[in-house]
């Protein structure tokens, strides 16, 4: 057994480090505050290699792997989500699903420019009245000649308005239920497409969201991805990596929450002595540090597994489950440590709060994956 | 033209260093290619980019663990490596002589280096380097471009700066203001570990360093605390920061 990161990795790790303390964090609390999709940092990001972490070399991406792109994930969002969030996607969803389920034309088309950041990708399942039951979408791709139309709603879109390609999930055979759904490859400025303003939330600001609406959008034969009616399939196995991406982003977020706690714990004083002298304060520490490092065990483990072939459904669960509860409770606790400025928006640490909360809703929310965690076990036990 | 860069491991700034029983205690120290000579390397890469250079090869001595900062220089750019392999503690001027061989087996006519390096904080390297290969030395450069068969380069002075020519082969020293070093890109990274680094014992040098005592250089605080209302103290503080702390 071997829990060392092989050094190419941890090459790539510093990089990236220092590449998001230098680029991103200075940048950080103002696109929080005065939100805005933050392409100049993307394109940095895109130029370093980090948007396209599991595309092939030839492809213009690194060709590594789901450990890989963990790592580089979290690095991202010790520094700030809501760019983790947007690399998440790019990297992990669309990017990964076309790798996976393109054809040749399509790789050549479009692989190359999110692999490079030119283009950032999106996902488009979550429907106004469809989230964790995304099996009941009601968006609508009719067959014509040379395409299918789309009508309907989707909600919550990662760049939405801003990337240049999306995922699209659409139904072709409504009577069909989940079988009856096909992913489609749309640009931004097709005609017939449209997005609604950003959303406001708690947190992540830069990441934005918006709807996105379909009113009789014509797209190619050529833009659907995989077979008719394969469209659910394929989008629930992206979720595994999917899951270990957000659980990644979620220890990111959590690390630096803690990093600040503990150099503020050394620093500030209470009665004549730092507060980390205090055990209702150290044992917090104490507390925060062992679930990161428990949340980091998981995500590397399913990562790694992923990476060897493996199905890793009930483990990306476990990871993305365990990481982002993690986030919102080590947030929580580096807020009570900072005592009244961990609530002031001079400290970074409330906006490690908003932005870790978000990560037990997206990717799936944590009663679901513990839905997922339980079918998996039920499975095991029953074989 | 070839280009030699030198490049050192060096403690990297946010390292905290302990004391050891013989001297500096770097255990628990992460290392990274020295800040002064990356400057050296950036512009190496640049004079290659513009056509001037065809080759730069990244040159380190010291310990194993100096191949780290060689593969850094690899995935900037340059395109092979040499590695002068020793656990001995050497000053700049013990070090220059096999430095020079290394650059002179290369064919190369300019060399790269830090002002100084920042572990030892000597910035001796670069003439003794220049005196082992009887070649002119510009230091401290903050512009640098091959024109002709020659050098120009810029220098700051004590009233702005200074401007001069050399002809090739020559050693710069370079500083910050040189350029702004590059990103490695990760498949640059990736692509180091598969370029040519050759690692050499160092023989036997002629002179060591022998550590006699280390000690932490001690930051007395004065704790002034300056009273009365705040225009008062505030003259207080500007004629203090002026005439004794001499910074205004
Ligand atoms: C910032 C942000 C970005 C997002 N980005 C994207 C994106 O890029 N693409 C995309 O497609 N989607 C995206 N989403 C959507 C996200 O995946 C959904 O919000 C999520 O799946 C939950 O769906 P919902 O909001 O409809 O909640 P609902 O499904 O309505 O759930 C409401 C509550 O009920 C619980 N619940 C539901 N069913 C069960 C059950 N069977 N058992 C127990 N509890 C249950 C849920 O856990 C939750 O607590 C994003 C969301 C956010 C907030």
């Amino acid at each position: 057994m071997d829990f060392a990161l092989p050094d190419d990795l941890l090459a790539l790790q510093r990089a990236v480090r220092t590449f998001a303390q230098r680029e991103i964090a200075p940048v950080a609390a103002e696109l929080d505050r005065h939100p805005r999709f933050p392409w100049p940092t993307l394109r940095k990001l895109g130029d370093l290699g980090a948007l396209g972490v599991m595309t092939p070399e030839v492809h213009g991406g690194l060709g590594l792997g789901q450990l890989a792109l963990a790592v580089l994930l979290e690095e991202i969002a010790a520094t700030d989500a809501a760019h983790a969030t947007i690399a998440a996607v790019t990297n992990g969803l669309p990017q990964a699903l076309l790798l996976e389920h393109g054809s040749e034309a399509q790789h050549e088309r479009w692989l190359g420019k999110l692999a490079t950041g030119a283009w950032i990708g999106a996902f488009c399942l979550t429907e106004p009245h469809a989230g964790s039951d995304a099996a009941a979408l009601r968006t609508r791709a009719t067959k014509v000649d040379g395409g299918y139309v789309l009508e309907g709603t989707k909600a919550w879109i990662t760049s939405g308005g801003e990337a240049q390609l999306y995922l699209v999930l659409a139904k072709t055979d409504p009577a069909a239920g989940a079988r009856g759904v096909s992913a489609f490859l749309v640009e931004r400025g097709t005609d017939g497409v449209s997005f609604g303003p950003p959303e406001r939330k708690l947190g992540q600001h830069a990441a934005i969201t918006t709807g996105m609406r379909f009113d009789g959008a014509f797209v190619p034969d050529g833009q659907r991805l995989g077979a008719e009616g394969q469209g659910f399939v394929m989008a629930m196995g992206s979720l595994d990596g999917g899951r270990i991406g957000i659980a990644a982003q979620a220890i990111g977020i959590a690390r630096a929450a803690f990093e600040a706690a503990v150099r503020y714990a050394g620093e500030r004083t209470a009665f004549g002595q730092p507060i980390r002298e205090y055990q209702g304060v150290s044992f917090k520490i104490a507390d925060m540090a062992t679930r990161i490092e428990a949340a980091r065990l998981l995500t590397h483990r399913a990562a790694w597994l992923k990476d060897r072939g493996y199905r890793v459904t009930g483990e990306a669960s476990m990871a993305k489950l365990f990481a982002s509860e993690t986030a919102v409770a080590v947030t929580d606790a580096a807020v009570q440590v900072f005592g009244g400025y961990g609530y002031s928006a001079e400290y970074p640490v409330e906006r490690y709060l908003r932005d870790a909360r978000v990560t037990t809703l997206y990717e799936g929310t944590s009663e679901i994956q513990r839905i997922v965690i339980e079918r998996q076990v039920r499975r095991e036990f029953e074989r | 033209m070839t280009i030699v860069t030198f490049v050192k491991h060096v403690p990297d700034a946010e390292a905290r260093l302990g004391r050891g029983p013989d001297g500096l205690d770097l255990g628990g120290a992460s290392f990274a290619l020295d800040g002064m000579d990356e400057y050296g390397v950036e512009q190496a890469l640049r004079l290659r980019e513009a056509g001037a250079a065809s080759e730069v090869v990244a040159l380190a001595l010291g310990p194993a663990r100096s191949e780290e900062a060689l593969r850094s220089a690899l995935a900037l750019g340059a395109d092979r490596a040499v590695l002068l392999e020793t656990d001995a503690a050497l000053d700049p001027i013990a070090q220059a002589p096999a430095l020079a061989e290394v650059v002179r087996e290369a064919g190369a006519k300019l060399v790269l280096v830090g002002g100084k390096q920042a572990d030892w904080d000597s910035a001796a390297l670069g003439p003794a380097l220049a005196e082992a290969l009887g070649w002119p030395l510009l230091d401290w450069a903050t512009e640098l471009a091959v024109e002709g068969d020659g050098i120009v380069a810029v220098h700051d002075v004590d009233d702005g700066s200074a401007r001069w020519a050399a002809p090739l082969p020559a050693v710069v020293t370079a500083q910050q203001g040189l350029n702004e070093p590059r990103y490695p890109t990760l498949p640059n990274i990736m692509k180091a570990k598969r370029k040519p680094l050759e690692r050499r014992p160092l023989a036997a040098a002629s002179a060591t360093v022998e550590t006699i005592h280390v000690e932490r250089p001690a930051h007395a605080r004065r704790n002034v605390v300056l009273d009365g209302d705040v225009a008062t103290a505030a003259r207080e503080l500007a004629r203090r920061l002026r005439d004794e702390a001499k910074v205004l």
